[in-house]
């Protein structure tokens, strides 16, 4: 019963948005939707899904592929070298790149600075597959007959499906989703145009129709995911010791690869971690000295572990039903959650605003709103998480523990409460993380006088005040670092390195 | 049949006579009373009417297919599930059934799962302490105690379960469940995780610590050797039923119906004409205890009821074998019996023919093509021809 209301919870944007779309009309829609301004943000993103999603599985997988399969030198350093991105927030990496070069916008831009920013997206699953793979499989191809490139595309690459077709979703929801990069260089996306339509009409007709859009388009890209998954079996079959993976010599190639790895590197993290560098230099010691600094700090500190608590909260109940009573109702009760969670924060934030101004006035504009947005946004991160712990506190614990006189609920506390823990925290960082870094719905809900270390660095760049934004930068990156190597070490474990 | 079944015959002089000689229905007050429980989960149904009773001390020995329901009833007994109907006692007291419910910690039953199911984030010693009301010292020493009763050195304590081995795993559930002292040990097949060596010592060692601490034992297995070689009493398990209960001598020797002989061992199945108490078939004329029909009948022998005998009254000849070390498999072709030309064939009288797999310790006696001569030792089981 609990888990069907925290799902229907989670399914309040989607509704927001067909019942918006239901009450508007069909002349209203026809009259929004299908005009050149929607037409031209269409091209835009879709160019920008369509070009930065391949390079991104062109550096994911090529990155990966050397760290994992190759006797690169230096490997350890680059596995986690090139995860590293993650912890720059989009619109930093932006910001960065603003300064860098002036000029930059349009298209290209945007593939630019989205591919730096998401290729570890991609990376991460990826390196954690191929390095978990049964040599052996690779081995059976070589003694086929295939010479080495043959096997990477007849035998790894189709493993490798499940891993990047997720990565790859994961990348086009976040290019769907993100403002403040694009909206640094003036590129206009869905994202960008609904949110100046928000600031310019609030809660209008236009910016609703703009959001039922762009939630059209995720659900297209939900659907292509679950498509390319397909039904086939990618497990290894039978039991068994597998020996570890085989690294294919370099040769001539090493030097290359460290080349080609050293560049996609300086881009991603050198360019940004140098303009954030020099501002603070040319900043001086006056920019740490300002107010707001302190309280933002503290704000998006206080922000970070409320939202956290409250995702892990509400996602236990579900991952307990999912984990312990699966079945069709789990099933649905977590479909509902994925789909839900992958609506951008902006339509996030523009269905609470509207229920909130509508009907609860009370609660409008108060922290509780940002926290329910926060725990949509980031209930996943969570689920995955507790699945993953609840999946090592099987049900035989408990009962064990119900033999030796424990009552239920002790047992329960005990055992399963107990053996979750670790999971439960490693979840709750991510959504910390999340956090951190949301600047979207942030913006929107966030109560008046609240500034997060993310909206305070927007308004202090938007006023071109890029040094005294450049402490919010660096402040943002140091939270993310150990919360990005937590990522980064939990999917090697993950996949039982 | 597997290869484990072999060690049934084997007599186990320690323990063998006193569970022979145990008559399955005992005076002792019963321990465990299971009467008429049934169990479905959703359109499936698990168990259809089982009734069980368990003497107090005694070891009793749950064995079927899997999907035959057997570890549910274990989960009935122990109060993770409750029956649909039916009622469940424990010592005279009823837990289950006719509007009771007793929750599993208030049942004082030890439980010891499939693979141990030990607490991955306590220490051996907290995992035995677990159920302890002792603390500090007390329990220190406790433990010490419980895991010398399961033959294991109590240095172990500071241990983690994931540093011990499978056997030593399935000790330490052991003595886990045996801290409170349960009246009534329930065992779901917990040595079948264990490769064939270190299975018989732990299931011996277990044995041996449950009988000196006089506790009532059951056991699922779905291995006949295991439980044969285990428990008191066998309980036959098949499609949500029991099919036969009986001490282990008794259900191996005079199972009730072919699917149970076949299920406890290998079996020799042969057509036969039933007369009184002699069955004719083409091993000759095989006494019957009891039979159930006359006329045309299935008759059982076990493999190692036939031997190879210099002066045996029946020949066949060898077609192949099976080497296995310590003793052969031999499938034997029975040879045709002539029909005298002065009489008219016999319609009761057997054909021969028949090829049936028996053991021998001499591979060099059965090269395929030897002709064999055999003899038949002890009585047969009759089964109603259908």
């Amino acid at each position: 019963m609990l888990c069907v209301l925290i799902a229907l919870f989670s399914l309040v944007p989607l509704v927001f948005v067909a019942i918006m779309t239901a009450n508007a009309g069909v002349d209203t829609i026809v009259a929004l939707v299908f005009r050149p301004r929607v037409g031209e943000l269409l091209v835009n993103t879709v160019a920008l899904v369509a070009i930065t999603v391949p390079l991104c599985v062109l550096c994911g997988v090529g990155g990966a592929w050397l760290v994992e399969r190759t006797r690169l030198r230096g490997h350890k350093i680059w596995a986690v070298l090139l995860a590293a991105p993650l912890a720059i927030p989009a619109f930093v990496n932006s910001y960065a790149w603003v300064s860098a070069v002036p000029s930059l916008g349009g298209v290209a831009g945007g593939v630019l600075i989205s591919t730096l920013s998401y290729f570890p997206l991609v990376y991460i699953p990826v390196a954690a597959v191929l390095g978990r793979m049964d040599p052996a499989l690779e081995q059976t191809g070589q003694s086929l007959g295939l010479g080495p490139w043959r096997v990477f595309f007849r035998v790894t690459f189709p493993q490798l499906r499940l891993a990047i077709a997720g990565g790859a979703l994961l990348v086009s929801l976040h290019l769907l989703s993100e403002y403040g990069a694009f909206a640094m260089i003036q590129f206009d996306t869905f994202t960008t145009a609904i949110y100046d339509q928000f600031r310019s009409t609030f809660n209008g007709a236009a910016a609703n129709m703009l959001a039922g859009v762009l939630v059209v388009l995720c659900l297209v890209l939900l659907l292509l995911e679950e498509r390319s998954r397909g039904t086939a079996r990618y497990a290894k079959v039978g039991s068994g010791a597998q020996s570890g993976p085989v690294r294919l010599r370099l040769g001539w190639y090493q030097g290359p690869a460290q080349l080609g790895l050293a560049a996609l590197t300086v881009l991603a993290i050198g360019v940004p971690m140098w303009h954030v560098v020099r501002w603070l230099i040319f900043g001086g010691v006056a920019v740490w000295e300002r107010d707001p600094l302190l309280t933002a700090l503290l704000q998006t500190l206080g922000y970070g572990l409320a939202g956290a608590l409250a995702t892990t909260l509400l996602a236990f109940p579900l991952a307990y039903q999912v984990v312990r009573h699966p079945g069709r109702t789990s099933r649905l009760l977590e479909g509902a959650n994925y789909i839900s969670s992958s609506m951008p924060g902006i339509v996030v934030a523009l269905a609470l605003v509207t229920i909130t101004v509508h009907g609860l006035p009370a609660i409008y504009q108060t922290s509780i709103v940002l926290v329910a947005a926060y725990a949509l946004l980031f209930m996943p991160r969570a689920l995955v998480n507790l699945r993953a712990g609840l999946a090592q506190a099987p049900k035989e614990l408990d009962e064990a523990a119900q033999a030796l006189g424990k009552p239920p609920l002790l047992a329960f506390v005990k055992v399963t409460l107990r053996l979750t823990a670790p999971a439960a925290a490693g979840g709750a960082a991510l959504v910390f993380l999340g956090i951190v870094n949301e600047l979207t719905a942030t913006l929107l809900l966030s109560p008046n006088g609240t500034n997060t270390l993310a909206t305070e660095f927007w308004s202090l760049s938007s006023e071109i005040d890029y040094a005294g934004a450049a402490p919010y930068a660096l402040l943002m990156i140091l939270l993310s670092a150990p919360m990005t190597y937590l990522l980064f070490a939990q999917s090697k474990k993950a996949a039982g390195q | 049949m597997t290869r484990s079944s072999r060690s049934t015959i084997t007599p186990r002089p320690d323990r063998s006579a006193r569970r022979i000689l145990t008559p399955a229905v005992s005076d002792v007050a019963d321990h465990l009373r299971v009467r008429g429980v049934r169990k479905a989960f959703g359109s499936t149904s698990v168990l259809a009417g089982v009734d069980l009773a368990v003497a107090q001390g005694r070891s009793t020995a749950i064995v079927g297919p899997s999907g035959s329901g057997k570890t549910t009833l274990l989960r009935l007994i122990a109060g993770f599930e409750s029956p649909d109907s039916g009622t469940i006692a424990l010592g005279g007291e009823t837990v289950a059934g006719g509007g009771t419910w007793v929750p599993a910690h208030k049942r004082s039953v030890g439980y010891v799962a499939q693979d141990g199911a030990l607490f991955p984030h306590l220490t051996v010693g907290q995992n035995v302490a677990f159920g302890l009301p002792e603390r500090g010292r007390a329990a220190a020493a406790r433990v010490a105690e419980l895991l010398e009763m399961v033959s294991m050195d109590p240095q172990y304590a500071k241990r983690r379960p994931h540093q011990l081995s499978g056997g030593q795993q399935q000790r330490v559930a052991l003595a886990r469940a045996l801290a409170r002292r349960p009246g009534l040990m329930l065992l779901d097949e917990p040595f079948s995780a264990l490769d064939a060596g270190l299975r018989v010592a732990t299931r011996r060692a277990v044995a041996k610590t449950l009988t000196d601490a006089g506790v009532t034992t059951i056991l699922v297995t779905h291995d006949q050797a295991e439980a044969l070689s285990f428990a008191d009493q066998v309980a036959v398990m098949r499609d949500g039923r029991l099919a036969q209960i009986g001490s282990p001598f008794v259900v191996y020797t005079r199972p009730t119906d072919r699917a149970t002989a076949e299920f406890l061992g290998d079996a020799v199945i042969l057509e036969a004409w039933m007369e009184g108490s002699l069955a004719l078939c083409s091993l000759g004329g095989i006494p019957v205890r009891r039979p159930p029909a006359q006329g045309k009948v299935h008759l059982m022998l076990r493999p190692e009821q036939i031997r190879i005998a210099g002066d045996g009254p029946i020949r066949g000849t060898v077609v192949d074998t099976d080497y296995f070390g310590p003793e052969t498999t031999v499938r034997l072709k029975l040879e045709p019996i002539a029909v005298d030309p002065l009489h008219p064939a016999d319609p009761h009288q057997p054909v021969g023919g028949e090829v049936i797999t028996i053991r021998h310790w001499n591979a060099m006696l059965a090269r395929p093509g030897t002709q064999l001569c055999l003899k038949v030792v002890g009585e047969a089981v009759a089964f109603p021809w259908e």
